[in-house]
């Protein structure tokens, strides 16, 4: 599903983030990336998106070379196919819980009937099927965290990057967020999951791949954080 | 900053649509003066036809002239009324049999005029009046200088008021622009959201794209309308006043919106390409 063979990235103003990376993720796994910060843990999920290219090295997301992908209609697709989680959540304060959500399909021309269709069952499933009528502010960070997962997955994606997904939550809230990737996780999507949190990654006892300086010190599957 | 786009926009297109203005009412004045012909050749009473035969066959060969039309008596006592049309005193107290017929002649280069007089044995006497020698030739008139003289006014006034309405266009480019590039800049969550999700570049320019259009277009219509009122209040008020010349009608000011609404989707589209490009790195 992700290939990133021989990757290097080093940036313009002359840090290398990752260097000679290769790393190879099935289909329907649940991954771990750790390490500390500038580790390249970030580039790793940028270079998935597309909004980075790497320096040297392919990566080859659901078979294709992200790197041949046009900006007009390639790496749109790319991107319909990864849904993304931030620890910041990233939802629109002047939108319903709903909005948020329907907006991700209707920027990509999907139609009315679908987006009816699919919104409130999503938002059931990440459980939030009482509160499509609010908004973020008059939510919990967990809750808000259940909407961006929603969003995320709404349009069925084949890979889920969540790039610290954990961070801005406190330990209770963490470990339901947890039970909900690994929910999406075993409906078949593929999930790639950046994180600095060593409790829930000794707990899931899922593959880790650790990072340090932009090279991989370690690629352990059922791991623990060190 | 979208009314500050779309009043540069407004002052920009409306000067535009001014000096074509000029541009056509100085045309129509030159036009109405000369009928556009470069050298004039009056022919003595009676006319013969043969005569006419003759000299325009004789004129044609020239390599100076460009083209001869005959006009009578009664097409230069038309063209005269028309001029003075405004002014029934003249029309009434002078007779149509006063207007000489003619040869009207435009040249092909103008700085070959000597030819004609030559061909038609003329000389120029101390008044700078050209009698010839030639039978039923009365008199040969030089229109040169003066068209020369009425096309260079015409260049300087179009040229200035363009040059202004470029600088204008330009700036209200670059604001316009720059009201795109903070509308992005305002929703720029949405746009990295839309990003994410896989829309379209197209599907993100799209509503900036009409956002510009809709400013230039705005101003392009608001310069119409004033160019309008314009002539209406302050060109009709003329046509009473000024008789001797003619002035710019609605159907003059109808064939200017059209290249003024041109010009104002030119200016969206550029400022939609400068504003647009920045915040759109994949």
């Amino acid at each position: 599903m992700i290939s990133l063979q021989n990757v290097t990235k080093t940036y313009k103003n002359g840090v290398t983030a990752l260097d000679d990376v290769s790393i190879e993720i099935e289909k329907g796994e649940f991954v771990f990336v750790v390490g500390p910060s500038g580790s390249g843990k970030s580039t790793t999920l940028r270079l998935l998106l597309r909004e980075e290219e790497p320096s040297s090295g392919e990566v080859y997301v659901a078979g294709k070379n992200v790197e041949r992908l046009s900006a007009l209609g390639g790496i749109p697709k790319l991107r319909r196919n990864i849904g993304c989680v931030f620890q910041d959540f990233k939802l629109l304060q002047d939108k319903t819980v709903f909005e948020n959500v329907s907006f991700a399909l209707e920027v990509i021309g999907k139609p009315k009937h679908v987006i009816d269709g699919r919104v409130p069952e999503i938002l059931e499933y990440v459980g939030l099927g009482e509160k499509l009528n609010n908004y973020p502010d008059e939510l919990s960070g967990g809750e808000q965290q259940r909407v961006s997962i929603a969003r995320a997955c709404v349009n069925r994606p084949l890979v889920l990057l969540a790039d610290e997904p954990t961070g801005n939550l406190d330990p209770n809230t963490s470990v339901d967020i947890m039970r909900l990737l690994d929910k999406v996780n075993k409906i078949g999507t593929t999930v790639v999951m950046a994180t600095h949190d060593q409790a829930i990654v000794d707990a899931m006892r899922k593959r880790v791949i650790e990072l340090d300086k932009g090279k991989i010190v370690r690629d352990q599957s059922r791991g623990v954080y060190s | 900053m979208a009314f500050a786009a779309i009043s540069t926009a407004f002052i920009a297109l409306f000067l535009f649509g001014l000096a074509l203005l000029i541009a056509r009412e100085i045309n129509l004045v030159i036009e109405q003066v000369t009928g556009n012909v470069e050298v004039a050749v009056y022919l003595s009473d009676p006319v013969r036809p043969d005569t006419v035969a003759r000299l325009e066959d004789e004129l044609s060969k020239l390599g100076a002239v460009d083209t001869v039309t005959y006009e009578d008596k009664q097409q230069a006592c038309e063209r005269a009324q028309k001029l003075f049309e405004s002014n029934p005193a003249i029309i009434e107290n002078v007779s149509c049999d006063v207007y000489p017929a003619s040869l009207r002649i435009t040249l092909k280069d103008t700085s070959l005029y000597q030819q004609i007089p030559a061909a038609l044995s003329c000389e120029t006497d101390a008044t700078g009046r050209i009698s010839c020698g030639e039978p039923g030739v009365m008199e040969v008139r030089d229109y040169r200088d003066i068209l020369d003289r009425l096309s260079a006014i015409t260049r300087v006034l179009r040229n200035g008021v363009l040059f202004v309405a470029i600088i204008m266009l330009v700036s209200a480019t670059v604001l316009i622009a720059n009201t795109l590039r903070m509308g992005m800049f305002a929703r720029r969550k949405e746009i990295g959201i839309m990003r994410l999700v896989g829309a379209t570049n197209w599907r993100i320019r799209v509503p900036f794209l009409i956002e510009g259009m809709v400013e230039a277009l705005v101003g392009a219509g608001l310069a119409i309308v004033t160019l309008f009122l314009g002539k209406v209040f302050l060109v009709d008020q003329l046509r009473t006043q000024i008789l001797w010349f003619p002035l710019i009608r609605n159907s003059d000011v109808l064939a200017v919106a059209p290249l003024i609404l041109i010009a104002a989707a030119g200016v969206a589209l550029v400022a939609g390409t400068l504003g647009i490009r920045r915040f759109l790195e994949v």
